[in-house]
C-alpha cells in the first residue's frame, strides 16, 4: 500500500474541484453503492471511478487499490460462502457445508460493495491535500481547526505507519525471520507481536507531532487565520451533479429490483 | 535574551536527572553550538529553552528558565513559541502535513501571517535552503536530507529571534551541512538571530558558532568562546567530545613545546601555526 494513499499533485478537473464538494461527492457514491443490491450497478461505480482516476492521472494507483481491495474481499467471501445455506445449491461439500447461488451472490456483492465505496474515497484523497481538506472545512464549515486537523492528520498517518509496518517488517527479515510465508496464518502470527513496537513507535510520533504543532503556533489559530480561500465553480456543481446522479440511478434500480 | 539558573530537570519516571545544576546566560545575537555524547542532556536543554519542557514533558523541574524575560513556567508556551522556532532531532514526527509547500504555510497561518506576506516568505525559505524545486513535493517522497532541509525551511520561514536547532545537519551530506551553517551564520548576523545549534560535527560549529556550551552527564562542562573552549582539549576527549583536526595539530604541537599561542580552530589558522613553527625551525 506504499504511498497509495497520498496526496499526487495534478491539474486535473478532479485536482481543481473543491475539497467539500469532492468529500461529498465520495460519499454519495460510497452510498450509492449501498442502496443497490445490482452486480452491474457496483461495477459501474467502480468503473466510473476507475476511468476518473485515469483522469486526474492516478488510474494506476486506483487500479492497484482496487486489486488490494479484491483480495480482502476475496477472504471475505471465503468466510461468509459457507454461512449462507438458502437457495439454489451449486457444489455440496462435505460435512453439511453447501455453496449456494444466493450465497455466492451475495458473498461477491460484498466484496465488490466494499470495492465500490473505498475506491472514491481513497481517489479523493489522491487530488486533495490534506490542507486543503482541513482548510475547507474550517473555512467553510466553521469546523474548528483542532478537529478539521485532527482528522486529516488521522488519514495522513495511515501510509506514515504502513511504512513503519513495512520497516519494522524489513528489519525483523534481516535478522532471518521468513515474512514470505505463503500460510497466511503463520504470516498473521508473525506479524502480530510486530504490533507491539508499531503502537510504540507510532504513539512517540504522534506526541512528537503534537508538540511540534504546538510549538508553530497551533493553539493560536483560529477559522479565520488560513490564507487560501475555497470557492465554489461550476466544476464543482459538475462533479456534484456526477456523483448525485449515478448515486440515484442506484437508488432506482435498488427499488426497481 | 536567554538566562537558565539552578536549572535541574528530571523527567517523570526517572531517577537520574537528565540536566542538573546548569547556569547559562545566551545573549540576544548570539551563535551557540552545543556539544556532548549521547545522553548528555543536550536535547532536553533545548527543549526548556523553546518551553517543551515542562509543558509538554512532564518531570521535576527545579530553578528557572527565561526567554526574552519570560519564565517558561508562567508563560503559555504559545508565546515563548511567537519569537523562538525549533527544528527537533527527528523530522518526520516534526511534519505536520504533507507537502513542503503546506509545511512552510502551517506555521504562517498559525501565526496569522498576513496572505500578500505568505508568498514571498516560502519563496525566501525555499532559496534560504536551498529546495526551491521542492516547493509542491510530497514529504513522504523526500530523502531525510531533503526533508530536514523542509523543516529548516519551515522554521525560518516565521523569522523567529531565536532559533533552535537539534542536529539540523545529522542526514545531510558535508557541502548541504556547509550550505545550512552558512545560512544560519547569515542569519544571526545579518538579521540578529539568535542561534542554538546541538551538532556533532564539531568543526562546522568550530567555524561558525561564536561560543561553545558543552555537556556531560546532565552537567554544563564547559562555555565559552569557541578558542577558550578548545584550549583545553584533552578534557573535552575525557567526556566523549572529539576536538578538531586542526586543533588536535595545534595541541601536539602545544605538547611538544613547539607552539605556545591559542588553540587552532580551523584550517587557515593551523597551516599559519604551522607555517610558522616550520620558519622558526630553519
Amino acid at each position: 500500500m506504499k504511498g497509495l494513499l497520498e496526496y499526487c499533485r495534478g491539474n486535473s478537473f478532479l485536482h481543481s474541484c473543491n475539497p467539500l464538494i469532492k468529500i461529498a461527492a465520495a460519499f454519495i457514491m460510497c452510498v450509492g453503492c449501498f442502496m443497490c443490491s445490482s452486480l452491474i450497478y457496483v461495477l459501474c461505480v467502480i468503473g466510473i471511478t476507475l476511468i476518473a482516476g485515469y483522469s486526474a492521472g492516478v488510474g494506476g494507483k486506483v487500479l492497484k487499490i482496487f486489486t488490494s481491495l479484491l483480495k480482502l474481499g476475496f477472504i471475505l467471501l471465503l468466510l461468509q460462502i459457507f454461512f449462507i445455506s438458502e437457495g439454489h445449491v451449486l457444489i455440496s461439500l462435505p460435512f453439511g457445508i453447501r455453496v449456494t447461488a444466493e450465497g455466492l451472490h451475495f458473498c461477491v456483492l460484498l466484496a465488490l460493495r466494499i470495492a465500490g465505496a473505498t475506491l472514491p474515497l481513497a481517489l479523493m484523497l489522491m487530488v486533495t491535500k490534506m490542507s486543503d481538506i482541513s482548510g475547507a472545512l474550517v473555512k467553510k464549515l466553521h469546523v474548528p481547526y483542532k478537529y478539521a486537523f485532527a482528522i486529516t492528520t488521522a488519514l495522513r498517518f495511515i501510509p506514515v505507519f504502513a511504512d513503519e509496518m513495512n520497516g519494522i517488517i524489513e528489519a525483523q527479515t534481516a535478522r532471518g525471520v521468513e515474512f514470505d510465508t505463503k500460510n497466511p496464518i503463520k504470516k498473521i502470527s508473525l506479524m502480530l507481536p510486530l504490533c507491539v513496537p508499531l503502537l510504540v513507535s507510532s504513539v512517540k510520533r504522534i506526541e512528537d507531532s503534537s508538540t511540534s504543532a504546538l510549538l508553530r503556533g497551533f493553539s493560536l489559530r483560529t477559522y479565520k487565520s488560513g490564507v487560501k480561500t475555497y470557492p465554489f465553480h461550476l466544476r464543482d456543481a459538475a462533479l456534484l451533479s456526477v456523483a448525485a446522479v449515478t448515486s440515484a440511478c442506484g437508488l432506482l434500480i435498488g427499488i426497481l429490483i | 535574551m536567554i538566562s537558565i539558573k539552578d536549572f535541574s530537570f528530571t523527567y517523570k519516571g526517572s531517577d537520574v536527572p537528565a540536566l542538573s545544576g546548569i547556569n547559562l546566560e545566551i545573549e540576544d545575537g548570539d551563535f551557540i553550538g552545543i556539544i556532548g555524547g549521547s545522553g548528555a542532556g543536550k536535547t532536553t536543554l533545548a527543549h526548556s529553552i523553546c518551553a517543551v519542557i515542562p509543558h509538554y514533558r512532564p518531570g521535576d523541574f527545579y530553578g528557572s528558565v527565561t526567554v526574552n524575560g519570560m519564565d517558561t513556567i508562567d508563560t503559555p508556551p504559545e508565546d515563548i513559541a511567537k519569537i523562538t522556532a525549533c527544528v527537533m532531532q527527528d523530522i518526520d514526527s516534526q511534519m505536520t502535513t504533507s507537502v513542503v509547500e503546506d509545511e512552510i504555510l502551517f506555521g504562517l497561518e498559525n501565526f496569522s501571517v498576513p496572505a500578500e506576506e505568505t508568498e514571498q516568505r516560502i519563496t525566501e525559505a525555499l532559496e534560504e535552503a536551498g529546495i526551491p524545486e521542492l516547493r509542491y513535493r510530497n514529504l513522504n517522497t523526500l530523502s531525510g536530507g531533503q526533508k530536514q532541509k523542509a523543516a529548516i525551511a519551515a522554521i525560518i520561514a516565521l523569522k523567529p529571534k531565536i532559533l533552535i536547532l537539534d542536529e539540523p545537519t545529522g542526514e545531510l551530506d558535508p557541502q548541504s551541512s556547509v550550505r545550512i551553517f552558512k545560512m544560519l551564520k547569515r542569519l544571526n548576523e545579518e538579521h540578529g538571530v539568535t542561534v542554538i545549534v546541538i551538532e556533532q560535527k564539531i568543526m562546522l560549529l568550530c567555524e561558525y558558532a561564536k561560543k561553545l556550551a558543552v555537556l556531560n552527564r546532565g552537567r554544563l562542562l564547559e562555555y565559552g568562546s569557541v578558542r577558550e573552549v578548545l584550549k583545553d582539549a584533552a578534557r573535552l576527549k575525557e567526556t566523549g567530545v572529539s576536538c578538531p583536526r586542526v586543533t588536535d595539530i595545534s595541541e601536539e604541537l602545544r605538547r611538544r613545546g613547539l607552539y605556545t599561542g591559542p588553540a587552532a580552530v580551523n584550517v587557515d589558522e593551523a597551516a599559519e601555526i604551522v607555517k610558522g613553527v616550520c620558519e622558526a625551525d630553519d
